[in-house]
């Protein structure tokens, strides 16, 4: 068989064409799976930073979500009330900034008179997989529960009187700037806004 | 667009997020053509080369082609194939144009489409959502990083033809064992920019 | 001539392991190697990708045109990634999250592509199959290897369970990217320094 221009040229077009249809197919298979993962994946989010963490599949997520989180404007950021028989139990503000590599967003926790957290997650960085990108790890997040909340007072990593925090080993610099934001949010949103 | 100052991104891609110390990419060829410094300086210099370009022409598909297409799940065929064409096309032009330098480095050319590196800054590129100018110093911060790591590797490796070593321990094995050394002084530079 | 599923496997999972005998496919595994469970399911991903791509390629091999068939092989492979990668956000978002790019950097594993030129190329599809997925399984191997002494000597865990008994103070180290480098090094050192043992021996 020879195989010419033609023939390669003719090849490349129907194997391309194959392969792209396969792929485009594919993807409205997994589609609603991931727009539903996506949709559950920021609700399951913020219910965390309030300290709401029981395990739940990802409908009761949302329908849970949509049943005791309310959208509040606080300080101007869009923020989220959270409620329990009608009562004011926390709030989950957001913040955001530049990490390392890119920016973060998340949100903190705070419980009702905003004296302390309650949690805190991030809802999107891209820091390295493995380094930077461990602040997303269980263990990092849950060091953000129950810390104190003060005017005037920045938090900072290392053990305190009555909190503590540890950076990231080999991501200084990313657990810093996250840090850094969180202050910054705490700061401008809570003391310097309306809020108190 | 992540706030991150340009200058930034060229010297932690260079120094401190090394994308072979760190980010352990493109460690195929580093390893297997890293026993001469000439050629390691030869393939350095090619991988620089398409590392910047082909980021800056991917930013770009991305942002006018792939977002306004709708087409992310096809993004990564795409990446893919404007790397392997464009080394096709940059091998054509530079054995036309300038035979001296294709004599040099046109052997490392069809390796680097199939180097990790490339493909890696681009994903990351994109990921971070950078912006035309910071995709463009990353691209070209990564590659004089991987060129620094791999001449570095290659001076040490020279050296080391004269030295006695254990049974089984030339080859790879001792690369990685000098790659490991290299990481361990790189993360001492770690914490030198500030990212405010 | 196709050789026997047995051997084979054998082949792959050990005596010509991909990454330690090789030295193929480093780049885009180590960094994901400080967690067993993230290495498990990366390992799986080239697996799947390795076997499936060596048995498409094979069984269009005789029908790919010469002068594109490198363009054809990281044409399928990123199909096949793809895939992976759709089948990952769809149903284990947050491992998709964790890995980010080392998923999409599945189609430049050396692996893959030295499979399908190496033996995809002349062996009919099953056979093609079988040492694609255990080449991938082979490297699943090393991996987890890593991961368990970095996830042990970093964390103190086993797939996030604590097994730090005896209170051991864990090694940040292990966890950093060095420690990869050392691990994978030692690795290579301890089978090739076997490996030249036996050939003396059997030259004596």
């Amino acid at each position: 068989m020879k195989k010419g221009h033609i023939y390669t040229f003719v090849f490349m077009v129907v194997l391309s064409a194959i392969l792209v249809f396969a792929l485009a197919f594919a993807y409205e298979g997994f589609k609603p799976s991931i727009a539903n993962n996506t949709a559950s994946r920021e609700r399951r989010a913020i219910l965390d930073a309030v300290g709401q963490t029981q395990a739940r599949s990802d409908d009761e997520v949302i329908d849970a979500f949509d049943a005791a989180m309310k959208p509040v404007q606080i300080a101007g950021q869009n923020a989220y009330e959270y409620l329990e028989n009608g009562e004011t139990k926390a709030y989950a503000l957001p913040f955001h900034g530049a990490a390392l590599w890119g920016s973060v967003d998340g949100y903190l926790g705070v419980n009702a008179d905003m004296s302390r957290t309650t949690g805190i997650v991030f809802t999107d960085q891209n820091e390295t997989p493995g380094l930077g990108g461990r602040i997303d790890e269980t263990w990092y997040k849950e060091q953000f529960r129950d810390l104190p909340i003060e005017d005037g007072r920045i938090l900072t990593y290392g053990s305190h009187d009555d909190y503590q925090i540890d950076a990231i080993t080999g991501a200084t610099q990313t657990s810093q700037a996250i840090l850094r934001m969180v202050n910054a949010m705490i700061q401008s949103v809570i003391f310097s806004g309306e809020v108190k | 667009m992540p706030q991150i100052s340009p200058i930034v991104i060229f010297f932690a891609s260079i120094i401190t997020s090394n994308m072979i110390l760190s980010n352990f990419l493109g460690m195929c060829s580093y390893l297997s053509i890293s026993s001469e410094y000439k050629t390691a300086t030869g393939l350095g210099m090619a991988v620089t080369l398409v590392l910047t370009l082909t980021t800056f022409i991917n930013w770009a598909i991305y942002h006018f082609v792939i977002v306004p297409l709708e087409i992310q799940y096809l993004s990564y065929i795409i990446y893919i194939m404007v790397i392997a064409a464009f080394v096709q096309i940059l091998e054509m032009a530079m054995d036309r144009y300038t035979p001296d330098l294709y004599a040099k480095l046109g052997i490392f050319l069809p390796l680097i489409t199939v180097n990790c590196a490339i493909l890696g800054v681009t994903l990351f590129m994109v990921i971070r959502q950078y912006g035309a100018l910071q995709s463009l110093v990353y691209g070209l911060g990564s590659g004089l990083g991987w060129w620094l790591a791999i001449n570095m590797l290659a001076a040490i490796r020279e050296k080391l033809k004269k030295a006695k070593l254990p049974p089984g321990i030339s080859g790879p094995a001792i690369s990685f064992i000098i790659t490991g050394i290299m990481a361990m002084a790189f993360i001492g530079f770690s914490g030198i920019f500030t990212i405010q | 001539m196709a050789d026997k599923p047995m051997s084979i496997i054998k082949t792959q999972l050990f005596s010509e392991n991909q990454v330690l005998r090789q030295v193929l496919g480093i780049c885009s595994a180590l960094a994901v190697t400080n967690s067993m469970n993230n290495s498990l399911v990366m390992g799986l991903g080239v697996s799947f990708v390795t076997g499936l791509s060596s048995m498409t390629l094979s069984a269009m091999r005789n029908i790919i045109p010469r002068r594109v068939r490198m363009l054809v092989q990281t044409l399928i492979i990123a199909v096949y990634v793809i895939f992976v990668d759709l089948t990952l956000q769809a149903f284990l978002p947050d491992i998709s999250k964790q890995l980010g790019p080392y998923v999409g950097l599945i189609i430049t594993n050396c692996i893959i592509m030295g499979r399908a030129e190496a033996y995809a190329q002349s062996n009919p599809p099953i056979p093609a199959l079988i040492d694609g997925f255990f080449a991938g399984l082979g490297y699943t191997g090393v991996l987890l290897i890593v991961s368990l002494i970095r996830e042990v000597l970093g964390f103190g865990t086993i797939l996030g369970m604590n097994v730090n008994f005896f209170g051991f103070e864990t090694w940040t180290i292990a966890i950093m990217p060095p420690a990869a480098f050392f691990i994978i090094g030692a690795l290579i050192w301890g089978l090739s320094a076997r490996a030249a043992k036996k050939t003396v021996a059997t030259t004596k």
